[in-house]
């Protein structure tokens, strides 16, 4: 399952979007119960066919011409594959190993500017190991500095490591309000408030009078050139600016600056967001969650709550789920857990699973991903039960019609020592 | 989350530590190295429950058995009987549990409720004694906040006892301790009754990461070790001018009583096998190292905590006796955490050792059945044929063994305290829930009915004068 990078296709969208593709072996999945996360909801008994990367027919005994693969799933379950919406995949190898960590910067001119994509590494272990657990893509998004603007994530595929699976270079602005916004800001929301505020008004400014600041010339704003020309994006909605935010009215209040600047607003991190669930959803704002998190660990997160996202989804939110916060790169696959608790707790199954997928592609613009749906990409999870199951472990998985190898470094040093005999030839078996 | 929440939650599991298991029984019979009266000791007192039988239910025993259709009855806050054919007076409440699992309470053998409570705030973090490698001499007791939030959201995942530890930033971190998931409003209040003290020890790279960046020892993992032993050195020590003066007393020649260290006290108790060692440690030769400073000293290391390495060593520890307390997938924070396998605590079970899921997390501790229901997925995905009735033991009895108080709680027994949960279904489904929890046969928790869904202190009035937290 090894392709050179010479096999990838990237046909153009958009300046930050773009169609990844790679090449696949065709196949035809039948007899599953297939998660279809679109508006035809769960199909019993169906197949599908996926050709040269894509979704070709879903239905049943289907019975497509040609050379392919058939997988019988009979009493399996398949979903699209999965994604977390908050992870540092390729950002982060070591956590505590500083010189494996990439997502953050603390250069005083980076902030809005500051877009990962380039420091992403798609040989990562943490790439293999989240996709054998059912893991095929991922929101990567930067780690706050030294300004309220963290800079821009990316949207990936998980796949085969030597592979750049970058699909949306730019997928998304991202800062910070409440606690963390106010620690940069001089130590209170108020001056954060103003940081942000501020910043929108002179990048708005700047991008209407572009042609009278040429180089060399005296700025007078309060980011540098290259961070007010990066919110353009955001101005233009572009892309959304994701505000990490978790305390009700700081949630408010950026949905009324949001409203000010006419930009597009999505909170992520959102304690206390169900308290406002009416008025996130007629501001048609997007929330990003981790569902199991229900610790009040910081007075903006008091009233957080394990029904939060089940509040959220009654009042019409869109969500998309992060898994918890420690583990979101290494474990990003765990937001399949996250998932099943919202359910637990009142979620219907079938939102719960479009917040690990639908959602997360269509809030941060990913093309051709997120359903299992003809025209869309063939990433497809083969579960051996149901998807939100704990004890549910994926078989196979397909990213772009590309059947993956289940082998990660986990994988491999449990094979090594799944015996404890014969110690010494441990290292001779490779 | 952002901020300030990630980074306390980073520095608990970071500074996971060793602690020492003490227990009153035991200091009661200890010798006259310390005063009198014991200090802190538990005033837990069990509320007194009426008799009641729980029938129709699928028992998950803790011992190794799932018993269906069974019943269990409950008298004087002990297991009186169980089984699927029991006699029961007909006076006695009876619970229906028809399509409902019961397992022992769930035990936490690494917590740091109430030493790192919610809210994470500058002024409570009170789990890590870092002005020292060596902190024998604190409790981690003397730093629970008794109305920590966390403790009734644990109580609402099953957990009935839980270890509080010291973190992990000194090699010898100070004593853990055993309490009771109750309301209380004093740590003795919670204290498990007769529990042994653990001694917190920690190797790799916290402590020397800790010290080191302060330009003092250790700054390497064999600065670690000569820590550690210098430690010993003076315990034995110490023990020896104790034993010397004790013995004397006896005699008509009395010696002059050795000046009272509280730092080398704890740790001649772990000598004389009266404090249990909770020894943090990841990486397979650290552990076996460890293996050996305790054999040179003469100590036991009850587990190896945040043992990411268990599963290459699953033979010694088995053939040890030391239990291996883990995470079900955590890995890659640190490069000591970078060999994590999922089939982790499934291939310590594998081996015979004794496999434990802990949390060290205030979020963990309430799924520690999803914790475990993924190790053993893990493990049958790879061949095994572990049930539920398996990994049950890794959540309650072996944790019970690995504290010390696996004679009075753990398992479905008669004469065991009643310590149970009721799950609405299979523990080990993400859709199950605590839907009853009781403690010495007191129901302490009841999701359907909010009177008996205890809230703390902070709780009370914290988002609107009138209402509770949750």
């Amino acid at each position: 399952m090894k392709f050179p990078m010479t096999s990838i296709l990237i046909l153009g969208l958009s300046a930050s979007s773009f169609l990844l593709q790679i090449k696949a072996e065709d196949y035809l999945i039948k007899n599953a119960t297939l998660h279809t996360a679109s508006d035809q909801g769960v199909l019993e008994n169906s197949d599908i066919f996926f050709s040269d990367g894509f979704i070709m027919q879903i239905g049943k005994n289907l019975k497509p011409s040609g050379n392919y693969q058939t997988i019988d799933a009979s009493g399996k379950q398949v979903t699209p594959g999965l994604i977390n919406a908050s992870t540092q995949i390729g950002l982060v190898e070591i956590d505590a190993a500083s010189s494996s960590v990439d997502s953050t910067t603390q250069l005083k001119q980076q902030g809005a500017s500051f877009s990962i994509a380039p420091a992403i590494h798609f040989a990562s272990t943490v790439i293999p190991q989240n996709r054998i657990n059912g893991l095929t893509r991922a929101i990567v998004k930067p780690v706050g500095g030294t300004s309220i603007f963290h800079g821009q994530g990316s949207a990936i595929a998980l796949l085969s490591s030597f592979t750049n699976g970058l699909t949306n270079k730019n997928s998304a602005l991202y800062a910070s309000y409440g606690i963390a916004g106010a620690n940069i800001s001089g130590g209170s929301r108020a001056s954060a408030y103003t940081v942000l505020d501020q910043a929108l008004s002179e990048a708005n400014y700047l991008r209407h009078n572009r042609n009278r600041y040429l180089p060399g010339f005296d700025w007078h704003f309060s980011q540098s050139v290259q961070d007010l020309d990066a919110l353009k994006q955001v101005l233009e909605k572009k892309i959304p600016l994701v505000i990490q935010v978790h305390r009700s009215d700081d949630i408010l209040q950026m949905i009324a600056l949001a409203k000010k600047h006419d930009i597009r607003l999505v909170i992520s991190g959102a304690s206390e967001a169900w308290q406002v669930a009416d008025q996130l959803a007629q501001a048609n704002v997007a929330v990003i969650m981790d569902p199991i998190m229900n610790l009040p660990g910081s007075f903006e997160a008091l009233a957080v709550r394990l029904d939060g996202a089940a509040i959220l989804n009654r009042a019409g939110v869109k969500l998309a789920f992060t898994g918890i916060d420690w583990q979101s790169t290494h474990n990003a696959y765990l937001v399949r857990q996250s998932a099943g608790n919202a359910v637990a707790y009142g979620l219907p199954a079938e939102e719960g699973l479009k917040a690990i997928s639908r959602n997360t592609a269509e809030i941060f613009g990913i093309e051709n991903y997120g359903q299992i749906k003809v025209g869309m990409q063939a990433d497809l999870v083969i579960w051996d039960g149901d998807p939100l199951e704990i004890t549910s472990m994926a078989e196979k998985v397909f990213i772009m019609g590309q059947q993956q190898p289940m082998v990660s470094r986990a994988t491999r040093l449990r094979d090594r020592y799944w015996e404890l005999d014969n110690i010494s030839q441990k290292a001779y078996t490779r | 989350m952002t901020s300030i929440i990630p980074m306390l939650q980073r520095v608990m599991f970071a500074f996971l530590g060793l602690v020492v298991l003490g227990g009153c029984s035991q200091e009661n019979s200890q010798t006259k190295d310390q005063t009198k009266t014991i200090p802190f000791a538990s005033s837990y007192q069990a509320v007194k429950a009426k008799p009641f039988v729980i029938t129709n239910a699928t028992l998950l025993t803790g011992t190794g058995e799932q018993i269906n259709n069974a019943s269990i009855l409950i008298e004087n806050g002990k297991i009186k009987a169980l089984g699927d054919s029991i006699d029961v007076d007909s006076a006695v409440t009876v619970l229906d549990a028809q399509g409902k699992w019961v397992t022992p309470g769930l035990i936490d053998v690494h917590s740091h409720l109430g030493v790192y409570p919610s809210p994470g705030i500058e002024s409570s973090q009170d789990g890590n004694e870092m002005t020292s490698p060596v902190t024998a001499e604190v409790w981690a007791e003397h730093s629970v906040w008794t109305q920590d939030p966390q403790m009734p959201l644990a109580l609402a995942g099953g957990v009935t006892t839980f270890q509080v530890l010291p973190g992990s930033g000194n090699l010898i971190g100070g004593r853990g301790v055993t309490l009771k998931n109750v309301f209380a409003r004093s740590v003795q209040g919670m204290k498990f009754p007769g529990a042994p003290h653990s001694l917190k020890m920690a190797c790799g790279e916290n402590p020397k990461r800790v010290y080191g960046s302060k330009g003092r020892a250790p700054s390497t993992r064999m600065g670690n070790v000569a820590g550690y032993r210098t430690a010993w050195i003076k315990a034995a020590e110490y023990r020896r001018q104790w034993d010397s003066y004790n013995k004397s007393l006896d005699t008509t020649k009395p010696k002059k009583r050795p000046k009272r260290d509280l730092k080398l006290e704890t740790l001649a108790k772990v000598l004389r096998g009266n404090i249990l060692v909770h020894n943090h440690c990841y990486r397979a030769e650290e552990m076996i190292v460890m293996i050996d400073i305790a054999k040179e000293f003469g100590y036991k290391i009850s587990a190896f905590h945040h043992a990411i390495e268990a599963y290459k060593i699953a033979d010694v520890l088995a053939k040890e006796g030391i239990c291996a307390a883990v995470w079900a997938d955590w890995w890659g924070f640190k490069h000591e955490a970078f060999d994590q396998v999922r089939e982790n605590a499934a291939m310590v079970d594998k081996a015979n050792a004794c496999a434990i899921i802990h949390s060290d997390s205030a979020l963990g501790i309430q799924h520690l059945n999803q914790e475990a229901a993924k190790a053993m997925a893990a493990g049958n995905h790879n061949g095994l044929a572990l049930q539920a009735k398996d990994a049950i033991r890794w959540i309650t009895s072996n944790a019970a063994k690995a504290i010390g108080i696996a004679d009075q709680t753990g398992s479905l027994e008669v004469g065991k305290m009643a310590d149970m949960v009721i799950w609405s279904e299979n523990p080990f489904s993400i859709y199950s829930k605590a839907e009853k929890v009781f403690i010495d046969g007191d129901l302490k928790y009841d999701r359907n009915d909010p009177s008996l869904q205890p809230v703390s202190d902070f709780d009370l009035g914290i988002l609107n004068p009138e209402g509770v937290r949750l």
